[in-house]
């Protein structure tokens, strides 16, 4: 499709650079990835809904709410909610947060700048305000320690933020299982352009927040502040959760004084495309989660295949789950390198094909120690 | 009562080996677990009517047999020997479970099984020195067949190694009692006539080695040991469960019931001896655990240096110490029968018990995380950790000689320290960090794989918890042996040394 004056050079990914250049995919193309990543895309498109809809509700209804004992119930709390909950009959929101904590914590985008703003700080102020005004003791907190509550109103932002970029993909998602059903999607391009179309239809919508308090709305991210949805939290969303993520305890024990963790947060490698699927299934870790999450909601072709596929049948689901997972989220890491290209993929200029190249080189250094070659036979 | 607990595997292994049609292997082993599960049921049943109070044979079973040469069929239990008839019906019934369901000659093997079980059931029962000859020797057939045929690949050479071992002892072990009958000049072989208090104290000496010979191949004890791990390596899983389990307890139960019990003067002479040689074991045992890779050579090693806590007890003959020793018996039973099942498990799923391939066992998906979880439990009660039945039974042995051997006592709790170094790099290399990638696609475990396991290691805590549950049946009778006059002699010194200046420690006294 397109003519590559510029050979790939001695990188040692030059195979993918060239697979992306020639208009094909990171994960190669087959009827069971297809399978694989689309049936796992419908689960997951289906948690993030829940996600989603809890995030916003925190964001929107505990705010600042300092002891949210029942955050995760929607408001829609029972007794026999409660016993579910105890038997951990429910989806884990626990991941939900920790992606939100992890794109709190490496920032980016113009949201992370526009909460270190003045701007900010008066509009969060005026919230604060508003919240506790019939409680002196919360009040006098404030003016002794005027950081903690502000810093409460940045994660709740990141609450909403998070939560209105898993309204997009998940529609996303189970838009691309409807057309999968429907045998409009054969092929894994055919995934990737379908994300890519999503994300770039999705690109300009507006990133906001605003709490109701007392009858009157308090705007803490407005739209005038001009955050987007792919700038300020895909991208930024990609960087903290794909890309670098936590060190986080019970996959593997990483040692900081062996120099195990780089003391530079912009070089860490833990985030999903990173993570090793096989210790999957330990106890609380936020991989363990999610899987389990999604093992609630297979589609039944995929829970066939993953019997058909394994020798232990039912017992590692959790970890075949990880695996399709992380290619799927190669395919939404190769939509969103498509969708942020500096120019069209199949352009005949040379210098505008050696900026690409150049972009795509950059990509592939990150790559370097990432699962994308265990995702080409796994 | 009691010719049931032989009679029945016999008649099992008859139907199962003579059955007029073809049966499967499954149908041989339903058919085996029956004919095994009705012994260890009676021997509950018995255990429920024992009057641990009396310290006599309790149910004796008299028939003259060959009254010319003195044997008689004369069976009977006693405190001593009833917790090693209720560990033998158990571990059977287990070791019958858990065999192979696709076994090769199934019938042949489900017959050997109950063979062996049925003689080992005989031998703890015989109340006469040649009928225990007689079943102590008839064990050795079916557990030679059942390693030279389901062995590994060097079984031939295996179980060769452990019948001629075996044999020996069994030679030593009928000159011994030959001679004893014969010089003591006794009409019989009964038990309870034999009288060798007349003997000169040189002939009994000379007879105890002979005892401590044939009894020390068979617990084993260093250094007529090396049978143990080669027939440990080569045999299946379900025989090494019988042998480390059962098998060996003939060797500790003879020495209680034959060297200590019917030779105490001798006894008290060599019990220094006796006391260096358990702490040879101890350590040896441990030191070569620490060396091996394979898992189950280490589990058998260690089996070598746990063998010789009993008999430190035993030689320091203190009621506490006797206790001790039974205790240790059944302890070792349950533990190393768990260890052994473990390692089989791991080597039926990974294709390999190899320390330095093996990792990350415990993953959660894709390992053995169950299985790793109970043999994380399994060494922690080999190694004496409080809670489980290992450390009853160690604390017991140590407690109970160390006034008589406190230098050798001190010794053999190195052994334990070095048995929490082996299972502990056990543990780390096979069962901690990422799943090694030559087993990263195990098949599944299934119920029956972890059921034998979890019934073991749920024993093993409930008499770490309440370990007077199984000392009970036993403390009458193992206080009544320490009063032989010479051992009550010993144990009336332990109580004078100066770290116990109180009367003979009991276990009751200790609570």
């Amino acid at each position: 499709m397109v003519s590559i004056t510029n050979k790939p050079l001695n990188h040692p990914f030059a195979t993918y650079i060239t697979r992306i250049e020639t208009g094909k995919t990171l994960l190669p193309d087959s009827s069971e990835n297809v399978l694989d990543v689309v049936g796992i895309l419908k689960s997951y498109g289906i948690v993030l809904d829940a996600y989603s809809k809890n995030l916003i509700y925190i964001s929107e209804n505990q705010f600042l709410v300092l002891f949210p004992f029942f955050k995760y119930f929607n408001g829609d709390i029972s007794f026999q909610k409660l016993l579910r909950h105890w038997w951990h009959d429910r989806i884990n929101f626990e991941y939900a947060e920790y992606c939100m904590k992890a794109m709190l914590w490496h920032g980016g985008g113009g949201l992370d700048s526009y909460l270190d703003s003045a701007e900010f700080k008066t509009r969060a102020a005026a919230a604060i305000q508003a919240k506790f005004k019939n409680n002196p003791f919360m009040l006098g907190l404030n003016q002794l320690f005027p950081d903690f509550l502000t810093e409460q109103v940045r994660v709740l932002s990141y609450y909403s933020a998070l939560g209105q970029f898993w309204r997009v993909m998940s529609d996303m998602f189970i838009a691309l299982s409807e057309r999968y059903d429907k045998g409009e999607i054969k092929t894994i391009p055919q995934v990737v352009e379908h994300i890519k179309a999503g994300l770039v239809n999705a690109a300009a919508l507006p990133i906001t927040y605003s709490v109701e308090l007392h009858g009157k709305v308090y705007d803490i991210v407005p739209k005038s502040i001009g955050l987007t949805f792919l700038a300020d939290t895909a991208i930024p969303y990609v960087e903290a959760v794909f890309f670098r993520g936590t060190p986080f305890q019970g996959t593997v024990s990483y040692n900081a004084q062996a120099h195990q963790i780089p003391p530079d947060q912009a070089r860490f490698a833990y985030g999903a495309l990173y993570a090793d699927p096989l210790p999957v299934g330990g106890a609380g870790i936020p991989p363990t989660l999610l899987m389990q999450d999604m093992r609630h909601f297979l589609p039944d072709y995929l829970h066939k295949l993953y019997q058909k596929r394994s020798r232990r049948e039912e017992d590692d689901l959790r970890v075949q789950i990880c695996i399709s997972f992380q290619k799927s989220m190669f395919c939404v890491t190769n939509a969103a390198i498509l969708g942020l290209m500096p120019y069209p993929i199949d352009t005949t200029v040379p210098e505008e094909q050696a900026v690409n190249r150049a972009f795509l080189v950059n990509w592939m250094d990150r790559f370097m120690t990432s699962r994308l070659q265990d995702v080409q036979v796994a | 009562m009691l010719s049931a607990l032989i009679l029945v595997p016999l008649i099992g292994a008859a139907i199962v080996g003579f059955f007029p049609k073809a049966i499967a292997p499954t149908s041989s082993r339903n058919i085996a677990l029956i004919f095994a599960s009705l012994p260890f049921l009676l021997s509950i049943v018995l255990a429920a009517q024992f009057n641990p109070t009396n310290v006599t044979q309790q149910f004796s079973e008299f028939i003259p047999w060959i009254t010319a040469i003195g044997l008689n069929y004369h069976l009977g239990v006693d405190g001593l020997s009833l917790p090693l008839l209720v560990l033998n019906g158990l571990l059977t019934c287990i070791a019958i479970y858990s065999s192979d369901e696709d076994i090769q000659r199934s019938r042949f093997y489900y017959s050997l099984v109950l063979i062996l079980s049925a003689a080992v059931s005989g031998a703890f029962l015989a109340q006469d020195l040649l009928l225990f000859f007689l079943f102590y020797e008839i064990e050795l057939i079916p557990l030679y067949l059942l390693i030279a045929i389901w062995g590994g690949q060097r079984r031939g050479y295996a179980a060769t190694k452990f019948l001629i071992y075996t044999a020996t002892s069994g030679i030593l072990l009928l000159a011994s009692f030959l001679g004893l009958v014969w010089l003591s000049g006794a009409s019989s072989f009964a038990l309870a006539t034999l009288d060798s208090n007349a003997l000169p104290l040189a002939t009994q000496i000379v007879l105890l080695c002979g005892i401590l010979l044939a009894f020390g191949i068979k617990i084993p004890l260093v250094p007529l040991h090396t049978w143990l791990p080669d027939a440990h390596v080569e045999a299946s899983t379900p025989i090494s469960v019988l042998l480390a389990g059962v098998l060996l307890k003939l060797g500790t139960y003879g020495l209680l019931r034959f060297g200590l019990g019917l030779l105490p003067q001798a006894w008290e002479v060599l019990a220094p001896v006796l006391a260096i040689w358990a702490v040879v074991s101890v350590l040896y045992g441990a030191s070569c655990a620490i060396a091996q890779t394979d898992m189950k050579k280490m589990v058998a090693y260690s089996s070598i240096g746990h063998m010789g806590y009993i008999l430190l007890a035993a030689a320091a003959a203190t009621p506490l110490s006797i206790l001790a020793s039974v205790l240790q018996m059944v302890s070792h039973g349950l533990i190393s029968a768990l260890l052994f099942l473990l390692v089989g498990v791991v080597y039926k799923k990974t294709g390999s018990r190899d320390i330095e391939t093996l990792r990350g066992l415990l993953n959660p998906e894709r390992g053995l995380p169950l299985i790793g979880s109970l043999m994380v439990l399994g060494v922690m009660a080999s190694a004496g950790i409080p809670g489980m039945v290992g450390f009853m039974a160690e604390f017991l042995v140590f407690r109970g000689s160390f006034p008589v051997f406190p230098t050798e006592t001190i010794l053999s709790m190195v052994g334990t320290g070095l048995t929490a170094v082996y299972f502990l790099l056990l543990i780390n290399r096979v069962f901690f960090g990422r799943l090694s990638p030559q087993v990263i696609d195990l098949p599944r475990v299934y119920f029956r794989d972890r059921a034998p396991a979890v019934v073991l290691a749920v024993l093993i805590v409930i008499f770490g918890l309440q370990p007077n549950w199984l000392i009970r049946w036993s403390e009458p009778a193992t206080t009544a042996m320490s009063a032989i006059p010479v051992v009550a002699q010993r144990s009336q010194l332990a109580s004078h040394t100066p770290i116990l200046k109180s009367n003979p420690v009991t276990f009751n006294s200790l609570q």
